[in-house]
Order: C-alpha cells, then sequence, then structure tokens
C-alpha cells in the first residue's frame, strides 16, 4: 500500500478538503506554471491512476503530465532532469510486462492528448504522434484504399507508442510482420531533453528506440508505412486429437512452402473456456485448434497455400473444415477473438506469457508447458499466433485462493523451456518487470554487458523507465500485483 | 484485480462492488468505449480509473471527495460494459457505490436543490409537465441564466405539448395474438405523447391487447443512478405490486432508460425477500422494438405501406438499449422491414449523445460537446430522417441537430413504424 494511504471514517470523509490530495512537489508546481494546469496532474485522485499497466501496480507517481505537443514533452524532461526525478512514458497502459507501471517515484508522461495523425496516400505512409490508437491508422488508411497491417488484439485501445515501445505483433504478423517492419522514421526526446530525428539507415537507431519499451528514448512522432490489402482471403480451421500434432502440422506446413498470412492456435483448455462462453460449435474433445487464413492477390495461389495447409493438418491427424463464405469465416475467428473474455471469465486474473520458439520445437514446447500445467495444479492455456512460433501460456488464478508464488514459478519453469528450445522470451509484450528476472536464464552475460553499454550512451543518469528490462539496477520496490 | 472491500464495506452493497472490482483486469480495453475519456482523455475519466478509484474510496485509500469530480462525470451509459472483455459489472458497481456514497459526500445548497427538483420533478408526469411550461416560458431568459439552468432548457420543445393520458385497455384491432402490459414512462408523457399513443396504435394493429396497469409509476432508474436508492426501492415496490407478470405475455417500454431500469430490479432487490417477485417481473421486461421483431421474426408482423419516396434512416442505438439491454438488431430490422427503407450506421455510433439520465442538468458541458459531436456524426451520413428508441436521446439529438441549422426530423423508431402503417411515410 503506498505511503500516501490514508485511513477513513465514513464520519470525516465528507470534511476533508480536496487539497489534501493535493502533491505539495515544487516539480509539479513549476510545470504548472510552464506548461498550465490543463496538461499537469497532481491530485493524488489522478496520480494513483497512472501507476499501474494491464499486468501490474507500481508506485504512485509524483505528478502526470498529458503533452500535447513535442515541445511540451521537452519541458517535461528538462524539469525532470534538473529535478532529478526520472520519467516514465505511457500509452494505453495495456501492456501485459509492467513497461509502463512505474518502478519508483517518477513523472509520469502520458501521450493520450498527443492523437494527430495523417494519412499521405500518395506516398503510402501515414504520421502519427505517438497517442494515436492503432486501429484509428487503419480506418482513417482504409478511405484510400490502404491498410496498416499490425493488429495487436489490443489494437482498439494500445497506442502507436506503446505498439513502438513494445514492438507490438498480432495474427498477422507470420506475414505481414510486426510494429517495427512499418516504421520508416521517428521522432524522439532523449533523457536531456534533446529532440532528435531518425530513419531507418546507418546505425538503425530507429530500430533500437522500437522495443525498447521507453528506457532509451520517448517516441514522438512516427511515419508509417501504409500497404494495400490483399484481394482474396481463404480461411480453414482444423482440429486435432492432441496438442501437438496441431505444432507437427505448422511446422510441415511451412517447410512444404505455405504462408499464411494468420496462423492461430489454441488448446482444449482454451476451446473449451470459449465453448462455455458463446455454444459457437468448436469441438470439446480436440486436443487443439488451429485457424488459418491464406490471402494475396491471385486466387489461384491462395487456394493452393491453403490446400498445402490442409493437406498438412491431415496428414499429422487433424480434421479440416474450409469456410465456404466469408461470413463462414468470420464466425470462425470470432473463436479466437473471444479468447480473452472466455478466460476472463474463468479466474479473475492471468499472467500472459509472451514466448517465440523455433518451428521445429513446437510439438516438444507445447507438450512441454502442457505437463508442466498439468503438474502445477493451476490452470493453464495456451494459444497464439503459432506461425512464428509465438506461444502465449496463461496461467490463469484466482489471487484469493492460489498463491502467487506458484504463478511466478510455473511463468518461470515455462521460460526456461523456451529457451532451453532455442527461444525468446518475448515475442510481442516485451520483458518489462514481469520478465527481467529471467534475463540472466536467456542472455549471455557478455550481451548483458552491451545492453546495459547501449542504455548509459542513451540515458547516462538511468532516468529514463527506471527498473525495467536490464536485471541489476533495481531502484526502489516491486509492488505485488494487487 | 486484488481488494479489501467487504472488510470496509460489509453486506450485500459491499460484496457487489467487490466482485466487480476483483473482475477488472485493468487492462484498458473498456477506454475507447468511454465518451468522457474521448473528450478529456485522462485515465480518472475512464471506466478502468473510475473503478480504482471507487476501489480506493472504499478502501479507505482516498477521500470520497478527491474521487467524486470524476465519479460523478460517469453518465452511466454502460458503453465500457460492452467492451470489457472479462465481462465486469461495472454497471452494479458504480449504481451500489453511488447509493453508498451519496449520505457520505458534501454538496453546494444550489446542487442540493438541483438534485431534489429533479428527483421530484422526474417520476411525477403531472409536476414535469409543469415544470416543462414554466420552462418553455424561462426560455427567452435562457442568455442571462447560467449554463447549468440554461443547457435543460434548450432541451425544452419550442411547444410543450399537451399529456395525453393512455387508455387503461387498448384493444387488439382484429383477431387478437397476444397481450401485454405497458409502462408508460414519466418525463416521456410530458415531452413526447406520441411515442405512447404510436406504440399504442402499432401494437394493435398487430393484433396485441395493451394493458396500462392502474398503481404504476416511474421505473425508478433516475433516482437509483443518482445514489437515491431509498425512493428508487419505494418506486421499484410500487411498480412490483402494480404489474402482475402471469398475467401478460410481456412487459414493454419504450424508454430504453425505463426498460433498463425495469430489468435491473433483480441486482436492486439482490438479498431482499422480493428479489424472487422482482426475478418474474424482469423475465417479462421487453423494449418495443424487441417485441415488435419477435412478431416480425416469427412472421407475424403486419406489412407496412411502402415510403413514399427511398428514405435513408439514421438508426441511434441508444445506450441503455444497445448497451445496458444489448438490443441492437431488433430496431434496425424493423426499420428494414418497412419497404423504401434503408437503414445508416453512424460513425462512433457507440459513444454516448451525452444526455443519459440526468446528465444535461448535472453535466452541461460535456452533454454539450458529446451532444454536438453526436449530432455531426449522424448529420454526416446525410438522412431523410433520424430514428431513436430514447426520449432523452430524442430530446437531446434534436436539440443539438437544430443547433447545426439541420430541419432532419427526430423520430422515435415506434413512429416511424407507426407512419409507415397509416402510409404518411
Ligand atoms: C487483452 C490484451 C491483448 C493483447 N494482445 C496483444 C497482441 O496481440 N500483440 C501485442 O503485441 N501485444 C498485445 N497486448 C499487449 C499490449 O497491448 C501491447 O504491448 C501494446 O503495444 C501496448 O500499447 P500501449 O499504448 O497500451 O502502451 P503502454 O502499455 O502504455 O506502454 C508500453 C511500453 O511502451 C512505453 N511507451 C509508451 N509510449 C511510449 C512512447 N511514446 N515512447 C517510448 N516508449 C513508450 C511504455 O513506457 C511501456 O514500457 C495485449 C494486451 C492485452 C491487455
Ligand atoms: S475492459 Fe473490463 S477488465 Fe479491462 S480495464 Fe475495463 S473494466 Fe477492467
Ligand atoms: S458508463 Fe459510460 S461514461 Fe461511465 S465509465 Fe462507462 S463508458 Fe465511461
Amino acid at each position: 500500500m503506498s505511503p500516501e494511504k490514508q485511513a477513513l471514517t465514513s464520519t470525516s470523509s465528507a470534511h476533508t478538503p480536496v487539497s489534501e490530495g493535493r502533491s505539495s512537489n515544487a516539480l509539479a508546481a513549476a510545470l504548472t506554471r510552464a506548461l498550465g494546469a490543463r496538461k499537469v496532474l497532481s491530485n493524488l485522485s489522478e496520480r494513483l491512476n497512472y501507476r499501474y499497466d494491464a499486468i501490474q501496480f507500481g508506485v504512485t507517481p509524483l505528478c502526470v503530465l498529458l503533452p500535447e505537443s513535442t515541445a511540451d514533452v521537452v519541458a517535461v524532461m528538462r524539469a525532470a532532469r534538473a529535478a532529478g526525478v526520472p520519467v516514465v512514458g505511457r500509452g494505453a497502459a495495456s501492456g501485459l510486462s509492467g513497461g509502463a507501471a512505474p518502478m519508483v517515484e517518477a513523472v509520469v508522461i502520458s501521450f493520450t492528448r498527443m492523437t494527430r495523425l495523417e494519412i499521405r496516400p500518395e506516398r503510402r505512409e501515414a504520421l502519427a504522434q505517438p497517442g494515436v490508437i492503432t486501429l484509428k491508422v487503419s480506418e482513417d488508411a482504409r478511405p484510400h484504399g490502404l491498410v496498416y497491417p499490425p493488429d495487436p488484439a489490443s489494437f482498439r485501445t494500445s497506442t502507436i507508442g506503446g505498439n513502438l515501445g513494445e514492438n507490438a505483433g498480432g495474427p498477422m504478423c507470420f506475414k505481414y510482420g510486426v510494429t517495427g517492419d512499418y516504421v520508416k522514421a521517428l521522432e524522439f526526446v532523449d533523457a536531456d531533453g534533446d529532440v532528435h530525428q531518425l530513419t531507418r539507415d546507418a546505425y538503425d537507431l530507429a530500430g533500437l528506440l522500437i522495443g525498447s519499451e521507453g528506457t532509451l528514448g520517448l517516441i514522438t512522432d512516427a511515419t508509417l508505412r501504409l500497404s494495400t490489402p490483399a484481394k482474396y482471403t481463404r480461411t480453414l480451421m482444423a482440429h486435432f486429437p492432441e496438442v501437438g500434432q496441431a505444432a507437427e502440422a505448422v511446422s510441415s506446413a511451412i517447410a512444404a512452402g505455405a504462408v499464411p498470412s494468420k496462423l492461430e492456435f489454441m488448446d482444449q483448455a482454451c476451446t473449451n473456456a470459449i465453448e462455455d462462453y458463446l455454444h459457437l460449435g468448436l469441438p470439446r474433445e480436440a486436443g487443439a485448434v488451429l485457424l488459418v487464413d491464406t490471402d494475396g492477390d491471385d486466387l489461384h495461389t491462395v487456394e493452393e497455400e491453403r490446400a498445402l495447409v490442409e493437406q498438412a493438418c491431415l496428414a499429422a491427424g487433424g480434421q479440416v473444415r474450409r469456410a465456404a463464405t466469408d461470413a463462414e469465416a468470420a464466425a470462425l475467428w470470432q473463436a479466437r477473438r473471444s479468447v480473452s473474455p472466455a478466460l476472463g471469465r474463468i479466474r479473475p486474473q492471468r499472467m500472459n506469457e509472451d514466448i517465440v520458439v523455433p518451428r521445429s520445437a513446437l510439438p516438444e514446447v507445447v507438450r512441454e508447458i502442457r505437463a508442466l500445467g498439468d503438474a502445477s495444479g493451476l490452470t493453464l492455456v495456451q494459444f497464439g499466433h503459432i506461425g512464428d512460433g509465438n506461444l502465449h501460456p496463461n496461467i490463469l488464478f484466482n489471487p484469493r485462493t492460489e498463491s502467487a508464488e506458484a504463478v511466478h514459478t510455473l511463468a518461470h519453469e515455462i521460460a526456461l523451456v523456451a529457451i532451453r528450445h532455442g527461444g525468446v522470451l518475448s515475442g510481442e509484450h516485451g520483458i518489462g518487470t514481469m520478465k527481467r528476472d529471467f534475463m540472466r536464464d536467456a542472455v549471455d552475460p557478455v550481451t548483458l554487458g552491451a545492453l546495459r553499454d547501449v542504455k548509459r550512451a542513451l540515458d547516462p543518469t538511468g532516468a529514463l523507465n527506471p527498473g525495467k528490462i536490464l536485471p541489476d539496477d533495481v531502484a526502489g520496490g516491486l509492488h505485488a500485483h494487487p | 484485480m486484488n481488494n479489501d472491500i467487504p472488510a470496509h464495506v460489509p453486506g450485500g452493497q459491499g460484496e457487489v462492488m467487490a466482485h466487480a472490482v476483483d473482475a477488472c483486469v485493468h487492462c484498458g480495453f473498456c477506454l475507447p468505449a468511454c465518451p468522457t475519456y474521448a473528450l478529456l482523455g485522462d485515465e480518472m475519466d475512464s471506466p478502468r480509473g473510475r473503478i480504482i478509484l471507487m476501489k480506493e474510496v472504499l478502501e479507505g485509500g482516498l477521500p470520497l471527495m478527491d474521487a467524486a469530480p470524476h465519479l460523478d462525470r460517469c453518465l452511466g451509459c454502460m458503453g465500457c460494459v460492452t467492451a470489457c472483455p472479462s465481462g465486469v459489472p461495472y454497471g452494479e458497481l458504480i449504481t451500489a457505490f453511488r447509493g453508498w456514497s451519496e449520505p457520505r459526500r458534501t454538496r453546494t445548497p444550489f446542487d442540493r436543490a438541483k438534485r431534489y427538483a429533479i428527483l421530484k420533478a422526474l417520476p411525477a408526469p403531472k409536476l414535469f409537465s409543469v415544470a416543462a411550461r414554466v420552462g418553455q416560458y424561462a426560455k427567452p431568459l435562457a442568455p442571462l441564466l447560467p449554463n447549468a439552468l440554461r443547457s435543460p432548457l434548450d432541451l425544452l420543445p419550442e411547444h410543450v405539448p399537451a399529456m395525453q393520458p393512455s387508455p387503461a385497455i387498448t384493444p387488439a384491432k382484429g383477431p387478437q395474438r397476444g397481450r401485454v402490459a405497458f409502462l408508460v414512462g414519466c418525463a416521456q408523457q410530458a415531452l413526447a405523447p406520441n411515442f405512447n399513443a404510436a406504440t399504442l396504435r402499432v401494437l394493435a394493429r398487430n393484433g396485441i391487447e395493451v394493458v396500462v396497469p392502474d398503481g404504476q409509476g416511474c421505473c425508478g432508474a433516475a433516482a437509483l443512478h443518482t445514489g437515491a436508492r431509498d425512493e428508487a426501492l419505494t418506486l421499484v415496490r410500487a411498480n412490483l405490486n402494480a404489474f402482475d407478470p402471469d398475467d401478460f405475455d410481456a412487459i414493454l417500454s419504450n424508454a430504453a432508460g425505463c426498460g433498463a431500469g425495469l430489468k435491473e430490479y433483480p441486482m436492486v432487490l439482490h438479498g431482499e425477500p422480493d428479489e424472487a417477485r422482482a426475478r418474474a417481473f424482469a423475465a417479462k421486461v421487453m423494449d418495443i422494438s424487441e417485441y415488435l421483431n419477435g412478431l416480425l421474426q416469427d412472421g407475424a408482423l403486419e406489412p407496412m405501406v411502402p415510403a413514399s419516396r427511398p428514405l435513408k434512416v439514421a438508426y441511434h442505438d441508444a445506450c441503455h438499449l444497445a448497451h445496458a439491454q444489448g438490443v441492437k438488431a431488433a430496431p434496425r430490422a424493423l426499420l428494414r422491414a418497412i419497404p423504401g427503407v434503408t437503414v445508416l450506421e453512424v460513425p462512433e455510433g457507440d459513444l454516448c449523445c451525452g444526455s443519459a439520465g440526468t446528465y444535461n442538468l448535472e453535466q452541461p458541458e460535456l452533454a454539450t460537446q458529446l451532444g454536438q459531436r453526436k449530432a455531426k456524426h449522424i448529420l454526416s451520413t446525410t438522412p431523410d430522417l433520424i430514428a431513436s428508441g430514447n426520449i432523452g436521446c430524442h430530446t437531446q439529438i434534436q436539440s443539438h441537430v437544430r443547433r447545426q441549422h439541420s430541419g432532419v426530423p427526430v423520430m422515435h423508431t415506434v413512429e416511424v413504424l407507426d407512419l409507415a402503417y397509416r402510409g404518411e411515410l
């Protein structure tokens, strides 16, 4: 519980002056004078709301800034630096690794009001400020016959800044790539408050900023590449008696030359959760379900690719259903989109893993994780963008009745399975604080040293999002997920 | 998320609130659905932020009056409930919280007087009608008044129509196919008596006998959602006594807010002796569009006269129909059943028009901004007609459409059907 929390009785509440929650912080006062009260939040009621993301609660910030321009960000950065206070960037706080939750008392810069978006159809690009909601880019591009392919499941909520911070991906990423693949240029403000304009040549400094979770600089503008949508899409669903068979089918379909635009998998626990919720008629007894889209501008190739996937599924022991119409395809995809709500109904809380393993190792990995889950006594489900080896094993738990330690232990074991099979800790959700402890298992000491050198070069005093990604230089205490 | 609420607020309402807070995984999926977040862009004025604020206040970590301004800005539109993947019962949380916090908070004398007036006038159609008339005469003074008084005046029609009491029984025309009870509503009777008249005509035309049971009153939703729990309970019990669900095929409402209120009775009486009665009652409650769509789907809806020319109808989803009751397809299907009518979808259609409950009176600035935004989006579809299923949305949209110098008529869905039956569309 934060030290600012105070006892409150029902009789005293009515008389508590509003000013009691106001931070007496000099930095907040100076920033209010410089930028105006609209952009600076310093009441406790306001600050309490900028200490969490979708996975974790952190330390209540000293004050919160809602910039409307790059110049505002520069002003905050300079003031914070002068006051020796760290800075944490924040988008929609839908992150699943603790990235936007401050680990020490800090200034939080929330980008939700920097939402300028310009589509330049002739250059097939979009100019987006960091607070633009991901879906909005595609919506605004559509009338020009263009799309923005990166499609995290959170795209209705998450911001471009947060997507860049985490290098977000989604179902389309096997064929079309992740956020970073669509960045042409970036503007960022460094820890000193200096503004930099980056393109993708020479040292790919933009590439370094992408996925750095706000630890190297704050992105204030992005030029994003748009593309044209595929003319044809074909969909199929396959189900398998056992979870490893689904993974085998994926490996062999891709080996045979299929490049599906979406390739998603759900295990039995997942499909049953969805059935309980929506009664879509999914095969409850199946160990795993695959959902596959192939797309392109040449119908023949698109259907040929679907046939390749179909053969691989049958050969691995699966049963296949083709979607005959768009409506049928949409119905099949409804199942995948419902994973989150369906799981939310089983247990109030979940730990969402985000590992990526080589496709050849998939069958082994999903079987090992299944076994770990069964042995742990916790509820574990698996789904993910299996086409590029991205798996989301989710541990569902009730914090009132199940131990947080057991959850953490299982999560760590799962991470180790991924590493043992040549995989990585994060496909799209980032390291944040949730997987920081596992970094030593995943990265050798020399490389870890190089990462620290990079961090020091751009942020010598460690002012940007302290306590994230890199283990060791922990400042401040970690608050348990409340 | 973890919380200690039951320890601080023992009893049924504490449990209701703890359950809702527990279920929230703070993913933020509700943010884009929230009208105040769309306007203000800050977390305290978002559903996720409000859940945190309520949790902190209930646990004793934050003074109530620090959280109050943000909680007061919530429209209760339930857009967040539709958007939430985890099924967080936000509506139950905020309703229970408002009931719990009302006696514990401070209000200025002006606010107290305003609340008192609203709570007294809304459920009393006659009183409301008088107030509306007074308001109508006060309209020329509007520019002199503070905004808090000016906005509600803006919403009043130029001419406040005479009250038209509904007959106790409206017989079916032709062979009788059904029998329903009808809740006549309160403010609506004063502001738009034709909604009820059209409803009775359309039902009768379809062979449905309509009974307006004696002793019915306000649904109680306005009282409940502003924290006046005791007043609400009195109104709820009166209606439970007035309507015997066994006597009717359905209990119908043509005001989205009232229909949603009636469907909430089991939650209001949770853990009380009347809970079972409330369940039986709520099981029969339907919006007029749900009921008529049932006929349509069974092939039993009387055919309507084709519109005199191709007609583009922009349909506005009332929050309490779409989000609170989950009724989206039925009114569209009914409008499409009129030969010659095309139904248009409004951009940002899921966002509240800003008139939820008493919002125009409590938060006039935000209500105005939302109203302008809604009218702009609706007019961008260049409709011939605007249809909606709620009196609050109706007055709000009408007022803002006029302010944007458009003469497009705004009607209740059932009024459109009524015109089609009469061959006047
Ligand atoms: C139900 C659910 C489903 C999800 N599905 C997916 C998915 O399919 N794929 C996926 O990749 N992710 C997914 N996510 C995770 C999350 O939505 C993404 O990580 C997203 O990119 C975060 O965006 P945000 O705007 O919410 O950022 P935040 O959570 O606010 O921030 C994320 C990180 O970026 C940093 N940051 C924010 N803005 C800036 C900036 N302007 N400059 C520099 N750094 C910044 C923050 O400091 C933080 O470290 C999901 C989350 C949820 C809750
Ligand atoms: S969408 Fe639901 S679970 Fe997510 S923050 Fe909003 S209320 Fe909580
Ligand atoms: S009910 Fe409406 S206004 Fe209130 S928090 Fe939910 S979406 Fe926002």
